[in-house]
């Protein structure tokens, strides 16, 4: 028996509270990815590949002859699946991959599968569409007898669990559903990782960067997971499972209480009316941030489709997202920010060196302008896709209104390319400036009049401000989202943008937490665009909140001099506001069920 | 360069059957393609596939009414066209 009440914490990626049984994803069960480096292990890759195949022939064939006559439908989807496995997409690709790319067997045929995948997700039909299915029956196979279990269907239990695992792959999380799995925990992640994004899909609570996990944890063993504070309790008693029920219970009730709020409009108790909208990666989130609540879409994070693979994206793929995002938020407004990324990040066919400081490098609108015809296409793809709604644009990181210009006069070359081509979009598309480093606080006098609306983007800002990189553990707890020259600078931009007559949000982790709310009304910010499981409970501050009592509060912190000072007066006043928000951790983000 | 190529074979198809060429259809063509010393090419508005490719053919994209182009050449290029032909004659026999 082991040890029983043992406390661990991780980084709470997706809220919830479950108490279940764990299965522990050993490394071997795992979609493996490593480099080859010989020649030797690239030929012993492929002889390994090529038994895989044929033994996945052997059973196919096998199971085709144990078919009795009455099943032919099924031997007909056997001889389809004995096709697949040897149909070039498939075999020529991941043997491509080993022998070029130096992948291992079980990435090269992960690779060459997604390939597929994406190929067919562009087909019209949809029963021919719908044949991936097959495809996948076949991969899945296939990786069983690479990896040597056989065709186990490793993702179904008999009961549902808690995944452990050291880190998530796509791959891996497309084979699991909800019914499933009820949590995940795993050694590696942040916030904003694959984990904690299926996570919130999936809608279960989720705890990653917890260390060791997989070493501390075995299968099988009761895990407590609380996805709203991080923390992990492995073997629990009976005395603290019940006060863990309890507080899910708790939990659930009060979600309840707040989601069903959810779609009122965000106006504050006096009647002053705010936008609340969604921080997105994906264009499927869209259809998330709807069911939260959000008025539209204030920063639709564009890196994803540039991340983790080989080749560019092509105008088309990049517009067939945008315009899926645009069409699923019809008549709201869809930001879409332009790609904010340094070249570091691209892992080919740009090589870069890498950089002591990247916060501080060629990233973002610096990357864009020198990198033109990567930035070209995006333009042009998002472009291409306001013509299938309200799109708006915004560039990441300006620093002076020649970057601004310069991204402008850019944009409305190809702009120029697309009238020329008869193409459709929208000739008034507004274009706005993220407000994230200080300079461009001190010059936001002058990029107003470059800029049709900001987007203060609090997490960029607050590092550059206060000179802290959060990633830093010696010097994370310095990072203040309420520290006095912080505020000062959300004041200034908002004053400018007032006088200038132009809208400004609010994007980043600070516009998404209860805590920061009522300053941020108080400061006249009115738009505020954060993941869309906090929408509800900001709604909920919002409606709570005059914004006449939330000027008396910004108005008081701005006189303080110490950030403590600051914190302390806040918390206090949140506290005697909104005694039940901050019970279940915080930022506090809730899942609808 | 292969516009320049002699083919054998040039003759256009039509998908008729109900549902197009999803997965059984388009596996027959697969089946029926390898099964002669050919070079058998299906183009859809200028997208060629070999139809030996399974996956290809599938990824065509072709729902009833589609317009296809058959080329075929080498050794059985004529036999080879003759069997995709009656193939899609008989729609694939399917309704």
């Amino acid at each position: 028996m082991t040890e029983q009440n043992r406390y661990f914490r991780g980084i709470p990626a997706s809220p919830g509270i479950v108490i279940g049984p764990a299965h522990v994803l050993t490394q071997e069960g795992q979609v493996s990815t490593r480099l080859l480096y010989t020649q030797q292990e690239v030929a012993e890759e492929l002889a390994r590949f090529n038994h895989a195949v044929d033994q996945t022939e052997d059973e196919l064939s096998r199971l085709k002859q144990e078919i009795a006559g009455d099943m032919k439908e099924h031997a007909h989807i056997l001889e389809l699946h004995l096709l697949i496995l040897r149909d070039r997409m498939l075999l020529l690709e991941t043997q491509k991959l080993i022998k070029e790319q130096n992948f291992n067997a079980e990435r090269a045929l992960y690779q060459a599968f997604l390939k597929i995948k994406e190929v067919f997700q562009r087909i019209g039909d949809k029963h021919i569409r719908g044949r991936i299915q097959d495809v996948e029956a076949v991969y899945r196979r296939l990786l069983g007898h690479l990896t040597g279990r056989g065709h186990t269907k490793s993702f179904e239990f008999p009961e549902p669990v808690i995944i452990v695992a050291r880190d998530l792959s796509p791959a891996e999380t497309t084979q699991m559903s909800s019914t499933q799995v009820m949590g995940f925990i795993t050694e590696r992640g942040g916030k904003t990782s694959h984990t904690a994004i299926i996570a919130h899909a999936l809608e279960i609570p989720a705890v990653v960067g917890m260390d060791s996990a997989t070493l501390e944890i075995e299968s099988g063993e009761l895990v407590i997971v609380n996805g709203l504070t991080g923390r992990v309790i492995i073997n629990p008693d009976e005395t603290v499972q019940h006060s863990y029920r309890v507080r899910k219970e708790e939990f659930e009730h009060f979600k309840m209480e707040v989601t069903q709020g959810s779609s009122l409009p965000a106006v504050t108790n006096d009647g002053h009316p705010n936008r609340v909208l969604a921080n997105i990666e994906l264009p499927e989130e869209v259809a998330l941030a709807q069911k939260y609540g959000a008025d539209g879409v204030g920063l639709y994070r564009t890196e994803f489709l540039y991340l983790r693979r080989r080749q560019l994206p092509s105008e088309e793929e990049l517009f067939q997202h945008y315009r899926q995002a645009v069409e699923a938020m019809p008549s709201r407004e869809v930001t879409i920010r332009t790609l904010d990324i340094g070249g570091d990040k691209f892992l080919s066919p740009l090589e870069y060196a890498p950089e002591m400081n990247p916060a501080l490098g060629l990233r973002a609108i610096r990357f864009c302008l020198k990198e033109q015809k990567i930035f070209r296409t995006q333009l042009k793809a998002i472009l291409r896709a306001s013509a299938f709604g309200k799109v708006r644009i915004m560039f990441p990181l300006i620093s002076s209104p020649r970057e601004l210009r310069e991204a402008r006069v850019l944009l409305e070359s190809v702009k120029e390319d697309l009238a020329r081509e008869g193409v459709a979009f929208d000739g008034q598309l507004p274009v706005g400036a993220m407000i994230e480093v200080p300079a461009a606080v001190t010059l936001a006098d002058l990029l107003v009049r470059e800029a049709d609306f900001f987007s203060i983007g609090t997490n960029d800002l607050i590092q550059y401000a206060l000179a802290i990189d959060r990633g830093n553990k010696s010097v994370a707890d310095m990072y203040e989202p309420l520290h006095p020259a912080v505020m000062r600078m959300v004041r200034d931009v908002v004053e400018v943008s007032r006088r200038a007559g132009i809208r400004v949000a609010m994007c980043g982790e600070m516009a998404g937490d209860p805590l920061y709310i009522p300053v941020l009304l108080g400061l006249g910010v009115e738009e505020l665009s954060m993941n869309p499981t906090s929408i509800p409970v900001v709604k909920r501050v919002i409606r709570m909140t005059s914004l006449q009592e939330a000027r008396e509060i910004a108005r008081q912190a701005l006189t303080l001099a110490t950030v403590e000072e600051v914190n302390d007066y806040v918390s206090r006043e949140m506290d005697l506001r909104f005694p039940d928000i901050f019970r279940f951790g915080r930022p506090l983000a809730v899942n609808v069920a | 360069m292969r516009e320049n190529q002699h083919w054998t074979v040039e003759k256009e198809l039509w998908v008729e059957n109900r549902l197009g060429l999803h997965a059984r259809p388009a596996a027959k063509i697969a089946t029926t393609a390898r099964q002669f010393d050919a070079e058998i090419i299906l183009e859809k508005e200028g997208l060629e596939v070999n139809a030996q490719d399974l996956l290809d053919v599938l990824a065509l994209d072709c729902p009833q009414g589609t317009r296809l182009v058959l080329r075929t050449r080498g050794p059985q290029a004529r036999e080879a066209a003759t069997s995709v032909t009656s193939l899609f004659a008989r729609k694939f026999d399917e309704s």
